[in-house]
């Protein structure tokens, strides 16, 4: 691997310009050259303009015919500043053209920057983490943890006060979505809120990262980065089997695999030494990406359109780059050409998988959901042999030993008839048949250009020589201890998840047109703490930070702070924002009781409107799954990529055809409209009321606290409880003069009125289920 | 943000704190979750109800636009590109040139595939005399209406990414589709129903799948909402079986109260949306099912367009093996066409109709060109001349844009798929050359824009692209093509893509 050379790092640690005021090149300067400048003057050679680069210092001072562009500690001298602030249209830059325009404040930033010696540094995100002091803080109370001191020390610097503690009910609702994707049980909130104990939140935060449902929330969440689909894509989009995978994810989650493995065997397992089958379903992974079986396509077109998404999605989930841009020409602004582009593409080339019909190549292999199914056997035949030891001779033992056997062959029968479905797997051709990588110009395959060989962009940090040069030398490459982003970008993302917004807010782009860190060194310190203290464990990482007070803070706003600090950048305040499509199903479930706790499995297809499914050529039917199926967690609702659940579409989910770093949420009157009509949320009405009636004995107020107590979570305030006792009673007045329409609300789609009970009370509860149901207090976590 | 609206914030929230803030539904959400440069680029659209209307870039010729689509690609061949020459060749071999590094889906080059005149006669119409066949007699009465551009082409081939960069400007998934980008650039006229709406018949929906209405990289508050042939008109507009609208109303006072007390515990603006999110549910739902219910027309306007409300489409239901067969007189398109109207009428800015069934190759029979086609043809031309006349009538055309096409062409050769002929005729993917037309708001009708060469193989003059196509309807609707974008990653992201090479084909306006 060749020496790497630092494009755009001009390392200078230096004071920055001592001018007016102190100026900061990497979030005053850079952003300034990189909207107005760098397309014409910037990394991509092709474009550039009068072939003067200004983002590399070296450059932007050499010597020029008309001067320097940049004479450092003299504006006046400077052909840039002349050029920016010349008063002939036809000289003045930006050119009007460009649509670019430099405001008086700017062109003095960029005076003052350049009169104080033009100073560059890297940025920021290409530059690796490093481990600072944590900050002195005067509030020594107030921090949880060593995170704290880098949220308070800036909030002291903004003279602002961290918010009080959230309130319990608060707190656990708002770690078990965090850390479970679910609501807590009642019997949680209870043993929470009475353990009065100092280590009660700490047992709690355990808990919940111990629970099965802790994999499942963070497999959606990676599922969402992976274009997790159970179709092949595409005009026919056919069923795939990929299931498995997903189960695999979520098994790795729960047994907090660590991110350097779990990055590893998904990218290249294949290629481990002695790949295991587990090591080799983690490779599903790349396989996600979309087959166009559509008649008379050209399979190599679309073999390396999968190609290119392999690397895009690669650049976004760990590097947080749009390599993407590089397809085409050399990136604009990113210090990524197009030949590097190509290089990374190198890596993914070998793969056997072609665009094939089948999704060839494929093997069964056995799955978490498989094993499972087996678990329950072994572990009886473990406690019978167990038993078996304690046993002397005589009866007991000869039936001990009968029961082994029994089990023994139960398990032989089960694992005969274990049907193992093939998954589409990465695997390397011989090297005999090795591709050859060429530059695709414009990214056109029908128009390639010069041959490259796999290798890692010069920008970012070199390639270790002990590393293969292959897919696994790739993912090594990532997870190297040198690179800078990796464990910045996976950082941000959970606490993203937690907080609502990144501390970096563009989760797919740590490049220079990104957004800035809010907090940078405490972006590092999250950064080192999971890569390096943690060895990389999320669970570690999700502790870490759900233990501090910051996350622990009370989302209770002020207009006052509303007014200072509308988005919460600066963390004042705990987070406040509506939860994911799928949780809002989840919960519903949950609280009404219905929802299946069942873990791993085939997709299942819960009640969706009629006449969803009508793809092209292609004759797959929606059969609306039975029992427990029904009411599965939202994950594992079958995913069709030209057509996917559309009440989870209309709550900002994807679609699986591309990678989809983070979900921008918007309310809307359609998405409204689901929440109360969709038979999903009325059958988790329907279902709510009967436990109302089941469990909550006394009058209308009664049964209202207590609804409101599961939903919620939390003691009711009387002035909720009247609103609800009057809109139950105003319903049981309408149902007992309208019996259809009572016996309706009460029964479709959940069914027929248990015994007992009275349908129009059913019915008017079932009209005050859903009304909780749609609280923005429950669509929200707080 | 109208006056009720406002009413109704000012009354549950402090007036100053609102003042202050100016959020609206949704607005917060937005401004919350595009971060960095996003933000900047959606400037506005931060701080407003981001379908409220905004001012266009430029002056607008029209207001709205109808969309029709006939998926899976209409013959130009047989419709609107008439090729005498073409007869004269028919059933001879094709030329070399033709099919040397040429791709086809279908046909096999090397199995000696022939040139097939045109199907059917074609006769000249209106005062610019554009040759329109005897398939399409009653669009033909509205030819004074059109323009029509025979010399599209487009770079792909293949239906899903050919649809994809037609209606989203890149043939992979993931970027907005036209109507995400109209209703992001000009907001909605009518707050209480979608600004982008999606009317699809013949049975199936596009290829692409939904991501042809999708938002791709914009809020999902901008995709498109599609109004269904079964059940409710849009997807859980209809209250649950017995829950009648009085009871609704109460439920969402009941919501809202309880969101206001909420509200007061917390003081998080996001809560105002809520309550003015599950508000407008209410409204839509009374404006959506009265707007979409096409039975409130006259006979007269029925009949003109060949509608028959509540008739289920034949195509739903019959198929040759997973092909849809509709029959001539199925209503699918004619109601959806009639729906269009109403919606336009209503201040709906992006009205796209998907009609599948196009997709003539000749290889079974409801993809038969001799038989099929005129099937499909009728089930159209009623229907599309019905709406550019009552538009007219109500003095709407003035202010709409009609877009018609497909997503590619068909070849002048006929389909040799495997390399035989069967019983069945049919012409291949075509993407060097196929025909669209325009009509409405800021479009010069009457007019012929574009020539092919003598077998309709290659654009001969006028070549007009789908980036020319995009930017032409974008600017017709007062948007700037070069301006409306959004920031990511650096670059400007742009229905018309990265390069400037789409023209504003001004001769295609009036």
């Amino acid at each position: 691997m060749k020496k790497f050379v630092l494009v755009m790092l001009f390392l200078s640690s230096a004071a920055l310009a001592r001018g007016e005021q102190e100026i900061s090149f990497a979030h005053q300067i850079r952003p300034l050259l990189s909207r107005n400048c760098l397309a014409c003057h910037g990394p991509d050679q092709e474009k550039r303009k009068a072939k003067l680069r200004l983002d590399i210092r070296e450059e932007a001072i050499a010597a020029r015919e008309d001067g320097p562009a940049i004479l450092p500690g003299n504006s006046f001298k400077s052909a840039m500043y002349a050029r920016i602030t010349s008063s002939d249209p036809e000289e003045r830059m930006p050119p009007v053209d460009s649509g670019h325009k430099l405001n008086t404040n700017e062109i003095d930033l960029l005076r003052q920057w350049i009169d104080g010696g033009a100073q560059y540094e890297g940025h920021w995100a290409f530059t690796k983490p490093e481990r600072t002091e944590s900050p002195l803080v005067r509030d020594k109370a107030w921090p949880q943890n060593e995170l704290d001191t880098f949220v308070l020390s800036r909030l002291e610097a903004e003279n602002l006060r961290p918010a009080q503690e959230a309130d319990r009910y608060t707190l656990i609702r708002r770690l078990s979505f965090d850390l479970t994707g679910l609501p807590p049980s009642a019997e949680l909130i209870a043993k929470f809120v009475n353990d009065k104990s100092p280590e009660a939140y700490g047992k709690l935060v355990d808990e919940l990262l111990a629970s099965p449902h802790y994999g499942e929330r963070w497999a959606r969440v990676w599922m969402d980065l992976a274009r997790y689909a159970d179709t092949q894509g595409y005009e026919k989009d056919r069923t795939r089997t990929v299931w498995p995978w997903r189960d695999w994810l979520i098994k790795a989650f729960n047994d907090d695999m660590p991110y350097d493995q779990f990055t590893i065997e998904q990218l290249a397992g294949d290629l481990l030494p002695n790949a295991n089958s587990q090591q080799i379903l983690a490779t599903v992974f790349h396989r996600n990406t979309m087959t166009n079986t559509e008649g008379g396509t050209d399979d190599e077109e679309f073999r390396i359109a999968a190609v290119k998404d392999r690397v895009d999605t690669t650049g976004v989930i760990w590097l947080g780059l749009s390599l993407g841009c590089a397809k085409c020409h050399s990136h604009k602004y990113d210090p990524i050409s197009q030949m590097e582009y190509y290089r990374l593409f190198a890596f993914f080339n070998q793969s056997a998988d072609a665009d094939r019909f089948g999704d060839e190549p494929v093997q069964a292999l056995p799955s978490p959901f498989h094993y499972r199914q087996h678990a329950g056997i072994l572990g009886k035949i473990s406690i019978a042999q167990e038993k078996l030891k304690l046993t002397g001779p005589g009866a007991g033992h000869e039936a001990i030993t009968k029961e082994i056997a029994g089990l023994k062959s139960q398990l032989n029968e089960k694992v005969q008839k274990m049907k193992l479905a093939a998954v589409p797997i990465m695997q390397e051709l011989p090297e005999k048949s090795h591709r050859r990588t060429r530059i695709l110009n414009k990214g056109d395959y029908l128009n390639p250009g010069d041959e490259v060989e796999a290798d890692v962009p010069e920008a970012l940090h070199p390639m270790d020589d002990s590393f293969a040069v292959n897919r696994l030398g790739m993912a090594r490459w990532l997870m190297d201890r040198d690179n800078p982003l990796t464990a910045r970008v996976m950082v941000n993302r959970i606490w993203s998840r937690m907080f609502g917004a990144g501390l970096v807010e563009t989760e797919e782009d740590f490049g220079t047109q990104g957004a800035l860190p809010s907090h940078p060194q405490l972006l590092d310190w999250l950064a080192i703490e999971f890569a390096i203290t943690h060895r990389w464990s999320l669970k570690k990482l999700c502790r870490t930070i759900v233990m501090s007070a910051t996350y622990r803070q009370s989302s209770q706003l002020s207009p006052e702070l509303l007014k200072r600090d509308p988005r919460n950048r600066l963390l004042a305040r705990g987070a406040r924002f509506r939860l994911e499509a799928e949780m809002i199903r989840d919960q519903a479930l949950a609280v009404s009781g219905l929802l299946s706790r069942k873990v791993y499995g085939p997709p299942v297809m819960p009640p969706q409107p009629e006449g969803i499914w009508k793809t092209v050529y292609n004759s797959d039917k929606w059969v609306t799954s039975k029992g427990e199926d029904r009411y599965r967690r939202g994950l594992y609702t079958f995913a069709k990529r030209t057509s996917a659940y559309p009440s989870f579409l209309l709550l900002d989910a994807g679609s699986g055809e591309v990678c989809l770093p983070r979900r921008i949420r918007t309310n809307t009157a359609t998405a409204a409209l689901a929440a109360l009509n969709d038979p999903v949320h009325v059958e988790a009405a329907q279902a709510l009321a009967r436990r109302v009636l089941l469990e909550a004995n006394g009058d209308a107020s009664v049964r209202a606290a207590f609804a409101l107590r599961i939903v919620t979570g939390r003691p009711q305030k009387p002035a909720e409880t009247g609103h609800l006792v009057q809109l139950f009673k105003a319903q049981l007045a309408h149902y007992l003069g309208h019996k259809e329409e009572a016996v309706a609300m009460a029964t479709v789609p959940l069914g027929a009125v248990p015994e007992n009970m009275d349908t129009a009370q059913l019915a008017a509860w079932t009209v005050v289920a859903s009304v909780l149901l749609n609280l923005d207090e429950i669509l929200s976590k707080g | 943000m109208n006056n009720a609206q406002k009413q109704y914030l000012q009354a549950v929230t402090r007036r100053h704190f609102l003042a202050r803030c100016g959020t609206g539904v949704g607005g917060m959400a937005l401004s919350t979750m595009l971060g960095g440069q996003q933000l900047q680029a959606a400037g506005d659209h931060a701080a407003l109800n981001p379908l409220a209307p905004r001012r266009p870039h430029i002056a607008p010729r029209a207001k709205n636009i109808i969309y029709l689509h006939m998926a899976g690609s209409p013959t130009q061949l047989e419709l609107f590109d008439f090729k005498p020459a073409l007869k004269k060749h028919d059933g001879k071999p094709c030329s070399k040139e033709y099919l040397d590094g040429k791709r086809f889906a279908f046909i096999h080059p090397q199995a000696n595939p022939v040139m097939m005149g045109p199907l059917f006669d074609f006769k000249q119409h209106g005062q610019a005399g554009t040759w329109i066949s005897e398939l399409l007699p009653n669009i033909a009465t509205v030819a004074d209406e059109l323009c029509v551009i025979r010399s599209m082409f487009t770079t792909q081939f293949n239906h899903s990414p050919a649809q994809l960069l037609l209606h989203t400007g890149d043939p992979r998934f993931g970027s907005p589709s036209m109507g995400s980008w109209i209703t992001y650039g000009l907001g909605s006229e009518n707050e209480n129903l979608p600004g982008f709406m999606v009317l699809a018949s013949g049975g199936r929906t596009p290829s692409a799948g939904k991501s042809v209405w999708g938002s791709g990289y914009l809020p999902s508050v901008y995709q498109g909402t599609q109004c269904r042939n079964t059940g409710d008109p849009v997807l859980y507009l209809s209250n649950p079986k017995g829950l009648d609208s009085t009871s609704r109303r109460r439920q969402l006072d009941a919501l809202r109260k309880l969101n206001e007390i909420q509200h007061r515990a917390v003081g998080d603006p996001e809560t105002i949306s809520r309550i003015a999110q599950y508000e407008l549910t209410f409204r839509m739902q009374m404006e959506a099912a009265k707007v979409m219910d096409i039975s409130r027309e006259s006979k007269r306007i029925l009949e003109m367009y060949g509608a028959m409300p509540g008739v289920k489409s034949t195509a739903d239901t019959k198929s040759v093996g997973d092909k849809p067969l509709a029959a001539a007189d199925d209503p699918g398109f004619a109601n959806n066409c009639l729906l269009a109207r109403r919606l336009v009428e209503s201040g709906v800015r992006f009205v796209q109709l998907y009609d599948w069934g196009w997709d003539h190759h000749g290889s079974s029979q409801p993809e038969d060109m001799k038989s099929h086609l005129p099937v499909k043809a009728r089930q159209i031309d009623r229907p599309i001349a019905a709406l550019i006349r009552d538009l007219k009538e109500r003095g709407l055309l003035d202010e709409t844009l009609i877009v018609w096409g497909g997503e590619f062409g068909r070849t002048p050769m006929r389909e040799n798929r495997g390399g035989k002929y069967g019983k069945f005729v049919g012409r291949d993917h075509h993407p060097f050359a196929f025909t669209m037309w325009m009509a409405g708001g800021g479009i010069r009708g009457g007019q012929n824009f574009g020539t092919t060469d003598e077998i309709g193989y290659y654009p001969a003059e006028n070549p007009v692209s789908v980036r020319d196509l995009q930017a032409t309807i974008l600017h017709s609707l007062g948007l700037d093509p070069y301006r409306l974008g959004v920031m990511r990653s650096g670059l400007n992201s742009r229905l018309i893509g990265p390069t400037n090479e789409g023209k504003v084909r001004s001769e295609i306006l009036a």
